[in-house]
């Protein structure tokens, strides 16, 4: 089975250059037999990967070490599960997995558009075609074959990296990937359309659900990413501006300034050249984010440098794509001329274009900030940091600004707002905003940032909720209908709109996460059995925590040490909690394991910081009981998990197919009854 | 038995392939007809606008004055859409499946909507500052004490 996945890899490559030649041709002359053999091949590849994909599974599930890949992410006792996503665990499965999401979405939109969009398609196939070649080149030609075997076999594998034996760091690159990988889909319908010179709104209407679905992906699998980090690298954080996560954050940057600046081109025919671009810089973002973390630049530059091969065929890829894509966008400059001009700086417009000038500003701050290091280490010699201050400095104002946008964008005027407009519409947000700030000032919070966070937020959800409220009113008294039910409806038919709403509420929570850091706790105390240690929660009560004990214990993968503490809250008992220090035998790395106690309002969390004496617990030593613990108190941090699952919400509801939509797949519009409009025929 | 496996996905890879060039099969190139155009897909768009535009003012979130001069805009552009939309259909061949008795569209429906949204405004019924509904004939609301829109003289049917 194994040898056959091998095999598999092979095979795919001259069928996807042949699908991506067919493609292009079969479209140019109008050729539907050759359009035709390109869709098949489509077909062809993602089955072949999948072929590849089940053999790397296989060679996991049943040890076999004589490969490479397998005897470094892998060993005899490892649970089933790690076993199962060895695929993704390192580089090289990384790059078949990639792919085999890709092919999976790339027969899906080739069988969805059996019928439709049939002048995008055999462009749209040559794309996507010429993507996945690009991943199997990379596979078979840069080194980093995963079928490549050791030429013996060795009795165990050498494990898998402790810190990735988690729930969250099992599922966090799956879900980022098909986020990277779906926003191939809009790419190729863009390209598409600079080919075949149909430049109107169609490529974006054809791409808006898959816009949203790869940015739904790409929320997800980043806020996945925290909770790994939160939860498994044990310092009570969980984002550090490092290169891997800047490097996921970039594309969503731009995703989401893309999922924007959609609605006015659709809405007012503007920011043509400006889509166009984005859908370009957000789909080379997504091959930078690969390269980047499954390239080994960033473990060091000197080790990567080793390996140039991955390296130039990476940089050749986004070249070549930048030249062609930026020669297509300046041949159709004229077709993409805008139909209308921004009237107003204050406007619904103004706002969107706002959002996309400053998501972009934090993308290429963040971008420099990420590169810079790299780019000077690989010519001085000399490392250089540039770390969370910098980020920070940069960011939480660009954050503010966003957040503020998140509640103006939807309630402005379209057009021109005029003042009437601002005061009836801003002036009950604006004073809640206020009085929020104001109140959490007088209950004794100082730090700047925060009390805007905090401010904007309320200004922000108290336009949400008056959204919600007024429109299921309207709609109350238009169609007679009770509450409910107008809500409902509201919601049901104008699902991007509410589902929108729902969203940012959701990224409301997240924001107020963050600046609930601004107010952690954190002390540090050695203890022995019968001691206790207190942290003060910025809510005002007190956490009391008594040091119980060590045990220890010998699992399948790894020896444990777990000290075990009673919790109390303000003198009541609430539970208790574990923090251990694990010792993984194959791998001979020892790491910790905290313990976390959440409540909707703050995190209790403890890190086994020190332990003295290992070899006397296991021998039972009750003098040898003494450890070092910190204890931290982070205010709100639940609020990002909450926050996800809202935009999780939000984003179904905007995804979710109407029932129109699929009327309108089998009828054409009736004719106009131009009696509703008349009255307002200009004079 | 590895070799086997891999001859037969070669082997069915390439049949599948070429059987398109060879038999003549073909991909169609062109939609079923049921795209829509550009004009079309505008006025599509014109009426969302006049439908979203309708509910806010019914909100109370876009004034009196506000909401006119913007109906008035949308519904001129929505216009022009429905006069290229009628240009196309004159100068192109009828499309398969372009029937006029195809059923009643997104479009109807939603002109249907904003009727209904008119006529509840109309006479005085609904504020349009604070939504709040008034008998017929009300010249102020009892809510909020705005001035009602009069009832004009009706221009729809």
């Amino acid at each position: 089975m194994t040898a056959l996945g091998e095999f598999a890899l092979w095979i795919a490559l001259p069928i996807s250059f042949w699908g991506m030649a067919m493609g292009f041709v079969g479209g140019h002359q109008k050729r539907g037999d050759l359009v035709l053999s390109a869709e098949r091949s489509v077909y062809i590849v993602f089955a072949l990967l999948t072929v590849a994909s089940l053999g790397i599974v296989n060679a996991f599930l049943t040890d076999q070490f004589q490969y490479w890949y397998v005897a470094g992410y892998s060993n005899r006792d490892l649970d089933i599960f790690f076993k199962l996503s060895g695929l993704w665990a390192g580089q090289r499965g990384s790059l078949v997995f990639w792919a085999v999401l890709l092919a999976f979405f790339a027969a899906l939109t080739v069988f969805q558009n059996r019928k439709r969009n049939r002048d995008f398609m055999p462009y749209v196939v040559g794309v996507l075609q010429g993507i996945l070649g690009f991943f199997l080149v990379v596979l078979l030609f840069a080194g980093v074959n995963p079928f490549e075997q050791l030429g013996f076999v060795p009795a165990d594998g050498q494990g898998l990296n402790p810190q990735l034996q988690n729930y969250w760091m099992t599922i966090h690159p799956p879900v980022l990937y098909l986020g990277f990988t779906a926003f191939s889909i809009p790419f190729a319908f863009a390209m598409a359309a600079l080919l075949n010179g149909r430049l109107d709104s169609r490529w974006i209407v054809v791409t808006r659900r898959w816009t949203l679905v790869s940015w739904f992906f790409l929320t997800n699998g980043i806020i996945f990413g925290m909770r790994w980090a939160y939860e498994e690298l044990g310092w009570g954080g969980y984002w550090f501006w490092d290169p891997v996560e800047n490097a996921s954050l970039l594309p969503w940057l731009t995703a989401t300034a893309f999922l924007h600046s959609i609605m006015i081109q659709e809405n007012r025919g503007m920011l043509k050249v400006w889509n166009m671009s984005l859908v370009l810089l957000t789909f080379l973002l997504t091959i930078f984010a690969t390269f980047l973390t499954r390239s080994g630049l960033i473990e060091s530059v000197h080790s990567f440098a080793q390996n140039t091969g991955i390296a130039f065929i990476f940089l050749a890829f986004m070249g070549s794509i930048f030249v062609a894509a930026v020669i297509l966008i300046l041949y159709r400059l004229p077709a993409l001329r805008s139909e209308n001009q921004i009237e107003s700086f204050v406007s619904r417009e103004a706002a969107f274009l706002l959002n996309n000038l400053v998501l972009l500003g934090a993308a290429f701050a963040i971008l420099w900030g990420t590169i810079f290091p790299l780019v000077s280490e690989a010519f001085t010699g000399q490392p250089i940091a540039v770390g969370p201050p910098f980020f920070n400095r940069v960011n939480i104002p660009i954050g503010l600004v966003l957040l503020a946008l998140t509640g103006i964008g939807p309630v402005i005027a379209w057009r021109r707002a005029t003042g009437r407009n601002l005061k009836r519409n801003f002036a009950l947000p604006v004073g809640i905003g206020v009085a929020v700030s104001g109140a959490i000032f007088l209950l004794g919070a100082r730090n700047g940032y925060a009390l805007a966070t905090f401010g904007i937020s309320a200004f922000v959800l108290t336009t949400i909720a008056v959204e919600f409220w007024k429109g299921t009113r309207a709609r109350a008294r238009i169609e007679g209908e009770g509450f409910f039910a107008a809500f409902a409806h509201l919601v049901g038919r104008n699902r991007r709109r509410w589902g929108g709403y729902i969203v940012h509420a959701g990224v409301v929570l997240v924001f107020a996460a963050f600046a609930g850091r601004a107010f952690e706790v954190e002390v540090r105390k050695a203890l022995n059995p019968g001691e206790t240690v207190s942290v003060a929660s910025p809510f005002g009560h007190t956490y009391t925590l008594t040091y119980e004990g060590m045990s220890s214990s010998l699992e399948a993968n790894f020896d444990r040490w777990v000290a075990l503490l009673s919790v109390q809250r303000n003198g009541a008992s609430v539970g208790s909690m574990v923090t251990e220090r694990r010792f993984y035998r194959v791998n001979r790395q020892m790491v910790t394991e905290v313990g976390i106690r959440s409540t909707p309002v703050e995190d209790l969390y403890v890190i086994l910081a020190d332990v003295e004496d290992f070899e006397g617990i296991v021998a039972n030593d009750p003098a040898a009981q003494r450890i070092v613990v910190q204890v931290m108190v982070n205010p709100l941090v639940g609020w990002i998990w909450y926050g996800g699952v809202i935009i999780t919400i939000g984003s179904l509801i905007a995804l979710w197919p109407t029932a129109e939509v699929a009327r309108r797949r089998g009828v054409v519009a009736g004719k106009a009854d131009a009696g509703s409009l008349a009255g307002a025929a200009p004079a | 038995m590895v070799i086997l496996g891999a001859l037969l996905l070669v082997g069915v890879a390439v049949v599948l392939i070429l059987h398109p060039i060879l038999s003549g099969r073909e991909a169609p190139l062109e939609s079923a007809g049921e795209e829509p155009s550009e004009a079309q897909f505008r006025k599509r768009i014109s009426l969302l606008q006049l439908r979203d535009a309708e509910y806010e003012h019914a909100m109370g979130k876009l004034g009196e004055e506000d909401f006119q001069a913007l109906r008035k805009e949308i519904s001129a552009e929505a216009l022009a859409a429905i006069r290229a939309e009628e240009a196309e259909a004159r100068g192109a061949v009828p499309a398969l499946g372009h029937a006029d008795g195809g059923g009643r569209g997104e479009d109807a429906a939603l002109e249907e909507e904003i009727g209904r949204v008119r006529a509840r405004l109309k006479g005085g019924v609904f504020c349009s500052e604070c939504g709040h509904p008034n008998g017929p004939g009300s010249r102020f609301c009892s809510e909020c004490g705005s001035p009602l829109q009069s009832p004009r003289p009706s221009t729809t049917s």
